[in-house]
């Protein structure tokens, strides 16, 4: 896997002129793989779906006669237990859902990248990062999530400041294995030779050398971000004020709409499924586009 | 009884499970072996937490401890309080002793008499340890407790209080002298193994978040020969009123203790197997708005709030149906004796809320659709699923109004420290029994007082609480009462949006002779309705 990325990096830095540059072989590589393009696809049309909602659906909000009613003409995805239309809180859900998902990951992956690239880069930091990121990942974090939350107060910057704060330490861990091995290389040593500042050293050689690692990450953060949003939504941590798909989850179990209307459940955890598995698919298929061994093959 | 389908062959074992069983249906009941017990498995949805029934008081904990530790009255179906172990009472001309009578025919489960002693050690223990809202609910006037005899106890008075008797004798559990230790640790006594009991039933094992085994006792006077029915009564801790629900139908649960949701109550009334029995509450649901937080101490403001709120929306989408109207008054009309019907209900009537604010001189500058500094937060329980189903009602029909609710449905424990702290602009809650008025009214509208969520203070309601409190007879009572209930009203102090028609459920192709009880506290669980309770012929 290290080996893989410094061959990518080395011909980063050679640009061959005649060659294509390594991120066009990658994207063409990933255009190959029907998967990686399908799941892009689908993320696509879900934020999409989730920008457009406005446009699409009413805010679900006040009440309906038709209460807990099945799928129909007028209610695609059904009802729920105040009679509001499922299919409008799905796509609003998906709004707060992929808001608190992307925000959550952007926060985890800005503290993650800075402290897994100082700690590569200095070596005296290196034992206090690592340590602060070993005991990081050895916290029981769903507990800690619902204990902050709850004393917190359930809001959406509150979700996105949670589930930020207990996922940057992954992220941490990878780009400093991944930047560990960038920092040994000569053009690095180079770079300080001819008095570069450890500021732009950083921020010009090692963010460069851990970018695809990064975009694994972000992708990867998000969807776990996702899935935290709709845990704790679902233990009713959520932000009351807003829809996201786990809340729409916890309202039918509250209301004990749970075994008595499938639908009230099923679409809700369909788009989740959708967005995890399709952001899973693509990093792997990202993965595989940016390996030149499985490229060639 | 499920059939095997013959799509489900896939599922081959299953349905050589359900063959099996088939068959053994077909074979007809076994024949009644005497030395089967029979058992009823209760369903709750929290953990008992604490069995010192003194101390304990979520309804679980009550489920559980009221078998075993009887209360002194019973309530009837429109809160008035009726002999149980108490046969009659009364108060001196002064008022200042109050006395009892006691059934002369209680023992508890070790062979001990139930007597005098007993009530008297446990209001001794209750107001010199000032435990749990028992102790606010007598302490205040009790000063000394005699047994006379040992079926009479007297009780000195420090002052006129026509409600200690009723609220001693349905408010209070008694336990046993001879087991429990002295007066100054009774509340830090666990209670947690070799129980005794003057109920119909007594504990007999304990696995904290799993199940609560009772067995029968054969001294309890009230049940039919002297014993209940059953031979066990086992409560099982179901955290999901989902899988509680489909215990109840797949037959591992009897009866569920808790009253079931709107949504859940309507599909177990298409089981034919299942009957739902509806229980008013003696409760109510409401809001209540925090006087110290302007603009809420503007009557303008607060009379637009009442007129905000779709109360007809709340009852009929909310509740689905089961809830019934107070007239907005903090006496339910379930309180036949006290209620007032010529109280005006407040309506659902947005015009009128902005022509009010409008009136108080509030505006839309900024045009954001709301009236300026016109924004409150609205306190609840995520997840009480009724409230929270409301909360999101009044929001929207408030907003048609121009006022801005911002929803802050907290974890339990968090909302009731914020509760408790008064950190909040409108506080939504219901409450459980509210059976005497004075009684109540004191604690939530006397200044400082225990469930005083409004902040409360006017001294027209303290002199009339005072004087309702003085009465030694439910009529003299009967004036001072109702003239509270229409100062809350007319000032707003309280919004009481419905009583709720509970819904409970048990599995009635086995079990029949349930005896309902007022209020989810009593509900069917009470202990004369596990006493009565018995298998379907």
């Amino acid at each position: 896997m290290t080996e893989v990325t410094q061959s990518g990096i080395a011909a980063e830095e050679v640009q061959a002129p005649a060659d294509p540059s390594p991120r066009r072989r990658t994207w063409r590589a990933f255009r190959q793989n029907p998967l990686g393009m399908g799941s892009l696809a689908v993320i696509a049309i879900l934020a999409v779906v989730s920008a457009a909602a406005p446009l699409i659906a009413d805010f679900p909000s006040g009440y309906g006669e038709e209460i807990l009613v099945g799928p129909s003409a007028t209610h695609w995805f059904g009802t729920d237990e105040l009679g509001r239309d499922i299919f409008a809180e799905v796509i609003w859900g998906g709004r707060i859902s992929m808001i608190i998902g992307f925000a959550a990951s952007f926060l985890a992956i800005l503290i993650g990248v800075t402290v897994g690239i100082t700690a590569s880069y200095a070596p005296k930091l290196d034992p206090l990062l690592s340590m602060l990121v070993d005991v990081s990942l050895a916290l029981p974090v769903l507990p800690l999530m619902i204990l902050v939350a709850a004393l917190v107060g359930p809001s959406v910057e509150t979700l996105v400041l949670v589930i930020a704060l207990f996922s940057w330490p992954e992220v941490a861990r990878i780009v400093r294995s991944q930047a560990l091995s960038v920092t040994r290389l000569p053009y690095v040593d180079a770079a300080r030779t001819i008095g570069g500042s450890h500021l732009w050293i950083m921020t010009r050689h090692l963010l460069p050398a851990v970018a695809p690692v990064i975009v694994v990450a972000v992708v990867l953060t998000a969807s776990r971000a996702v899935l935290s949003e709709a845990g704790l939504s679902f233990l009713g941590l959520g932000d009351p004020n807003s829809w996201s798909w786990g809340k729409i989850l916890y309202n039918a179990q509250r209301s004990g709409a749970l075994t008595i209307a499938w639908w009230a459940t099923l679409f809700p955890s369909l788009a989740i499924l959708l967005l995890v598995v399709s952001a899973t698919l693509v990093s792997i298929a990202y993965n595989d586009a940016r390996n030149p061994k499985t490229r060639e093959a | 009884m499920p059939r095997p389908s013959s799509a489900a062959w896939t599922l081959r074992a299953l349905a050589y499970t359900f063959f099996a069983l088939a068959v053994f249906a077909l074979a007809g009941p076994m024949p009644a072996n005497a030395q089967e017990p029979t058992r009823l498995a209760v369903g709750t949805t929290a953990d008992v937490v604490n069995l010192n029934p003194l101390v304990g008081n979520s309804r679980s904990d009550t489920w559980v401890t009221n078998l075993m530790y009887p209360r002194l009255m019973q309530m009837s179906a429109n809160g008035q309080k009726e002999p149980y172990v108490a046969t009659d009472w009364g108060y001196s001309d002064d008022g200042l002793t109050a006395w009892m009578e006691l059934r002369d025919d209680m023992m508890w489960s070790d062979g001990e008499p139930f007597t005098a002693d007993d009530v008297a050690f446990t209001i001794t223990a209750v107001t010199e340890e000032a435990i749990g809202i028992t102790a606010g609910l007598v302490g205040g006037s009790f000063e000394r407790a005699r047994a006379v005899s040992p079926t009479r106890v007297e009780f000195d008075l420090t002052q006129r209080d026509g409600q200690f008797l009723t609220n001693m004798g349905f408010w209070m559990p008694i336990v046993p002298e001879h087991v429990f230790p002295e007066v100054g640790q009774v509340s830090e006594f666990a209670n947690d193994s070799d129980w005794v009991s003057a109920g119909p039933f007594v504990m007999t094992s304990v696995e904290r978040g799993q199940r609560y085994v009772l067995e029968a006792v054969e001294t309890y006077p009230f049940a039919p020969g002297g014993r209940a029915a059953v031979d066990e009564v086992v409560f099982r801790v179901f955290p999901d009123v989902n899988a509680q629900a489909l215990a109840l139908r797949a037959g591992d649960l009897d009866l569920i203790a808790n009253a079931i949701p709107p949504a859940i109550a309507r599909a177990l009334s298409a089981d034919p197997s299942i009957t739902l029995v509806e229980i008013p509450a003696l409760g109510w649901a409401h809001m209540q708005y925090n006087l110290e937080r302007p603009p809420l101490d503007d009557l303008a403001v607060r009379q637009a709030l009442a007129h905000a709120v779709d109360y007809e929306a709340i009852r009929r989408i909310a509740l689905q149906g089961q809830a019934g109207s107070t007239l907005s008054s903090v006496i339910s009309p379930v309180l036949s004796f006290w209620h007032d019907d010529t109280i005006e209900e407040y309506t659902y009537d947005p015009e009128r809320a902005r022509a009010l604010l409008e009136e108080a001189g509030y505006t839309d500058a900024d045009g954001d659709g709301f009236y300026d500094g016109i924004t409150f937060g609205l306190l609840y329980d995520q997840a009480a699923a009724e409230i929270a189903n409301w909360a999101q009602i009044v929001r929207d029909s408030s907003a048609e109004a121009g006022i801005e609710i911002e929803l802050t449905g907290l974890e339990r424990n968090t909302y009731l420290a914020r509760a408790r702290d008064r950190d909040h602009d409108i506080y939504a809650g219901s409450w459980s029994i509210m059976e005497e008025p004075a009684a109540y009214l004191d604690l939530a509208f006397r200044d400082g007082g225990f469930i005083n969520y409004g902040n409360v203070s006017d001294p027209e309601i303290e002199r009339l609480l005072d004087e309702a409190q003085a009465a030694t007879s439910p009529e003299e009572a009967l004036g001072p009462v109702q003239a509270i209930a229409r100062r809350i009203n007319e000032q707003v102090y309280d919004n009481v949006l419905y009583y709720q028609e509970f819904q409970f459920a048990y599995n009635s192709d086995r079990w029949e002779g349930f005896v309902p009880q007022p209020s989810d506290l009593l509900s069917l669980v009470n202990p004369l309705s596990l006493a009565s309770v018995h298998p379907v012929d």
